[in-house]
């Protein structure tokens, strides 16, 4: 009988052992903190109040000047954009984006800093944007 | 030890056996022979004053105790010209279609009582109800009360309801044309020329006008009187016309009284009363079918919804439907 107990209790035991010890740290959000050092914007884009894109054309996003350039359609209204960014597997940004900014003062562009993946390494990105000017 | 395990598996299985081998008699259930009645409301989304309240009513009676005689419904608010209780029963036959069978004379509308006396010697009939909702029930709560009786004296009824009137008005299919009927009124629901909205300045809330610039995508607008003349090329505006509305865009909201297509999406009086406005602006360029603009008049009075259903580039035309909620 006691053949029959041992047996799935060592199971059990083992695997409560190996899950409890595995480690995955988190960071103050809740997301993983992983071993990925990469710390990049891949792509950008601006959505209008109608949740439509506004830029002209792609984006120019230059990850060693750490900026973004992009145009955006005349008429657009700058002060309700909602900004999308596409960051490197498991980087965050901070801010976090979490409604419409106001991009109208053009003198003092927006700022976003990507966080890697490992948490240690900051990348701050400025974002430029120009209107489509009438011929 | 392992033959005592044994045993008990096989008492339990035996236990199970007996319990899933056990048969279920099942015995016809016997119809009930009294007058009875059911209601349900096919119409969905929020009611709007023009529109209908349509609701089937059905009553039945044993096939031997006798037929149904009259139907009547009874509204708190009396409907507005145009409300009727079918006269036919429907089935749907294997297309699909639905087939009527008249029951009765066409109903007698007296008041807020509507009813339909039967002629023909039936124990079952299920009639369709349509409640065109009146003015006077705006913002205001309506009920009904679905009856029959049948040739034995009984008497059924059924009570529905309340369902809460909008507030809102709906106006379809305005037709803005560039360079004619390009003022757009929230207050009057209609579009003027440039005389007529001379004569109703201050109720212009909107200047339609389709421009094909190269360079730069601008097509159909809708533009407030008092926004950057960047936004309105080309326009003089007619004397006293500078209402600053207020405008913000939005696609896919395809509220299904104004486009008619089968989203089942319904903008309701409170939508108006939540939209928020602090980053408005007063123009919106490009306007595609099946976008449309939420737009706050410059007194603050009037709120609406403006969908857009149509675009005509070589016409310069842009047909809209309008919801507009009073505010105040």
């Amino acid at each position: 009988m006691k053949k029959y107990l041992i047996i799935p209790v060592a199971i059990l035991l083992t695997a409560w052992a190996w899950v409890s010890c595995t480690d995955f740290p988190v960071d103050e959000d809740g997301l993983l903190i992983t071993d990925r050092a990469e710390c990049y914007v891949s792509n950008f884009d601006l959505l209008g109040t109608d949740f439509q894109t506004v830029r002209v054309s792609a984006p120019t996003i230059d990850t060693t000047a750490q900026t973004i350039n992009i145009k955006v359609f005349f008429g657009t209204d700058l002060k309700s954009l909602w900004p999308q960014f596409s960051l490197v597997t498991d980087a965050k940004l901070d801010p976090k984006i979490t409604g419409f900014v106001d991009f109208s003062d053009l003198s003092n562009p927006k700022k976003w800093t990507v966080i890697s993946g490992n948490r240690k390494v900051k990348k701050t990105y400025t974002v430029y944007v120009t209107v489509q000017e009438k011929p | 030890m392992q033959r005592k395990y044994y045993s008990i598996t096989l008492l339990l299985l035996l236990v199970v056996f007996f319990n899933a081998c056990k048969e279920e008699e099942y015995a016809l259930p016997d119809a009930k022979t009294q007058l009875q009645n059911e209601c349900i409301k096919r119409s969905l989304g929020p009611n709007v004053v023009g529109l209908d309240l349509e609701f089937v009513y059905a009553m039945a009676l044993g096939y031997n105790a006798g037929k149904i005689t009259s139907a009547q419904v009874e509204a708190s608010i009396p409907g507005a010209s145009g409300t009727y209780l079918e006269h036919r029963s429907f089935y749907t036959d294997g297309s699909g279609v639905d087939i009527p069978v008249p029951v009765g004379n066409p109903s007698v509308t007296t008041g807020a009582k509507t009813e339909v006396v039967f002629t023909k010697d039936t124990c079952a009939a299920a009639l369709r109800y349509f409640y065109i909702i009146p003015e006077e029930a705006r913002g205001k709560e309506v009920t009904f009360t679905f009856s029959a009786k049948a040739s034995t004296g009984e008497t059924v009824s059924y009570k529905m309801g309340p369902y809460q009137i909008a507030k809102m008005d709906m106006k379809l299919d305005l037709v803005l044309s560039d360079n004619n009927k390009m003022y757009l009124s929230v207050a009057d629901m209609a579009v003027y020329n440039a005389a007529e909205a001379a004569a109703n300045a201050d109720k212009i809330d909107l200047v339609y006008l389709y421009r094909s610039i190269s360079g730069i995508t601008f097509a159909h607008a809708l533009a407030a009187p008092a926004a950057n003349p960047e936004y309105l090329p080309g326009i003089t505006l007619p004397s006293g016309v500078a209402n600053n509305t207020k405008y913000l865009k939005v696609y896919g909201l395809r509220d299904r009284h104004l486009a008619r297509l089968q989203y089942g999406i319904y903008v309701d009086d409170v939508d108006f009363e939540k939209i928020d406005f602090t980053n408005a602006t007063n123009y919106g360029l490009n306007m595609k079918v099946e976008s449309g603009a939420w737009v706050e008049t410059a007194d603050g009075k009037y709120r609406a919804y403006i969908f857009v259903n149509k675009v005509d580039n070589s016409k310069k035309e842009m047909t809209v439907s309008v919801k507009r909620y009073a505010m105040k």
